[in-house]
């Protein structure tokens, strides 16, 4: 087993200052490592909230300390934002007497297909594949336009393993649209997972919107965030749709999250 | 370097009780954490894990979401019984996230604080407009955004600058607290009050 009792672990993820949902499934994550023992102290630290980037340095009372963003893809908040905030200059910093090592984010893990794989079946119990369409819906515009390429990849990798009738990669905001589902898709049954680190707005209203599952009216779908995926399946375009919840809340990333521990030092070894 | 625990025990120990909005105290079976203002109530929400002061801490009494954990808004009606030393750190960092881990580094001399000038500097992307905040609109924003009477009850450390210091709050402001009061400290301005900057500078007036 993983133990790394000397050593601290800091998850770093986006954070949110208007709803407790974008942080939630990292502290779920570092709550699981913590209690696994594979670390000597877990920390998470957030952009958006505390503990901020600027402070979780403080917390540390380890000399070696792990950084793993949990982030989809590498893009500005892997590359410049939390570098800047936590003063790194490379993989591997001296900062303030702690060596802190930087590692890659969860989401670009080749573990990640698994992961999209597992959420899939669990949502689509007994569908058969290769009857399915799977979406993997990544959010495709803006600042982290590195989150499209990632779903892409993911994309490739499952259709290469040819498990589902089609596998597509779909956009809340660029083409291929995910508004678009029915046109874009063959299958009689379609699974979408998003492929975003929480569930908050863009899982709970933005998506069932677009989709076609939940009333358009501002706030509708968040008050009934949870119950938009308690009603798969949905019978709809003559379909059968199911939704899941965002890949990040699935329990495996905590895993993912060693995993990419485990990889800073294969790669440093 | 100390370890966390022993720490807060040391301190608890020389009589420590006060953090933030929330009274410690020492009970039979451990100890015993509640909000200040609910001192005398017996009709208390039990709580028994510190598990269970995350969700405490992230919503106030009208069930709205604290971005700010250090925000004078922790809401009432709980009492959270805990069997020990290490279980009060981890509620206590969720009540106050990083706040047990500044002071220690403060303690230790580490503690570097960083003028808000200098913060605005580092930003980039669509915060690098706060770099045009002049030092009238940084005052009143600092007024309005860290008073400890609605906005947050952190102490503050920096300046705006070398020179300037932030002259548009109290002297208390400035002030640590200490004995039995642990203290809340703010060695550099956090990205609330970044992005607070950000819609003085683009002009948007909405509250948030
Ligand atoms: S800048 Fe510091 S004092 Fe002001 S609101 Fe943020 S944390 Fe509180």
């Amino acid at each position: 087993m993983f133990s790394k009792p000397d050593s601290t672990l800091v998850i770093v993820g986006h954070g949110s200052t208007l709803n407790p949902d974008s942080s939630g499934p990292t502290w779920e994550h570092a709550d699981a490592i913590a209690q696994s023992g594979a670390f000597g102290e877990v920390h998470c630290a957030f952009w958006k909230e505390e503990p901020s980037l600027r402070q979780v340095l403080h917390c540390v009372t380890k000399r070696e300390v792990y950084v793993v963003p949990n982030f989809i893809s590498e893009g500005y908040f892997t590359q410049t934002v939390i570098p800047r905030e936590l003063g790194l200059d490379g993989p591997q910093t001296n900062v303030a007497g702690r060596t802190v090592k930087y590692c890659a984010p969860v989401g670009s893990h080749a573990r990640m297909t698994d992961l999209l794989l597992k959420r899939a079946a669990a949502v689509a119990p007994g569908v058969p594949p290769k009857e399915t369409s799977l979406f993997i819906v990544g959010h495709g515009t803006g600042l982290n336009d590195n989150s499209a390429v990632a779903a892409k990849r993911e994309v490739e990798r499952i259709r290469a393993l040819g498990i589902f009738g089609e596998v597509i990669a779909a956009y809340m905001e660029e083409d291929p649209l995910i508004a678009k589902w029915d046109e874009l898709s063959t299958q009689p049954n379609v699974v979408v997972v998003p492929f975003f680190i929480a569930d908050g707005l863009h899982s709970y209203e933005d998506i069932p919107v677009l989709l076609g599952i939940a009333d358009s009216s501002p706030g509708a779908a968040s008050a009934n965030a949870a119950g938009v995926f308690a009603q798969n399946p949905y019978r709809l375009r003559g379909r059968m749709l199911f939704y899941a919840n965002s890949i990040g809340t699935e329990a495996g990333f905590a895993e993912v999250i060693l995993d990419q521990v485990a990889a800073f030092d294969a790669a440093a070894a | 370097m100390m370890d966390t625990n022993a720490a807060l025990a040391d301190w608890l120990d020389k009589g420590g009780r006060r953090i933030g909005q929330i009274v410690i105290a020492k009970k039979n079976d451990g100890w015993e954490l509640r909000h200040a203002d609910d001192a005398a109530r017996e009709d208390l929400h039990l709580f028994t894990k510190s598990a269970d002061a995350r969700p405490l801490a992230n919503l106030d009494d009208a069930g709205a979401y604290r971005a700010l954990k250090t925000a004078p808004n922790l809401r009432h009606g709980w009492r959270l019984v805990l069997p020990d030393v290490a279980s009060v750190r981890s509620a206590l960092d969720a009540f106050y996230p990083a706040m047990i881990g500044v002071q220690l580094a403060r303690e230790r001399g580490e503690l570097v604080p960083v003028n808000l000038r200098d913060t605005l500097a580092r930003q980039t992307g669509m915060y690098r407009v706060t770099q045009r905040l002049t030092d009238a609109e940084a005052q009143v924003l600092i007024a309005r955004s860290c008073c400890s009477d609605g906005g947050c009850l952190k102490t503050i450390l920096w300046r705006i600058s070398p020179e300037l210091p932030v002259n548009s709050l109290p002297a208390e402001k400035f002030t640590a607290r200490g004995g039995d009061e642990w203290p809340l400290l703010c060695h550099e301005a956090c990205n609330i009050l970044v992005a607070a900057a950000r819609k003085v500078v683009k002009g948007d007036t909405k509250e948030g």
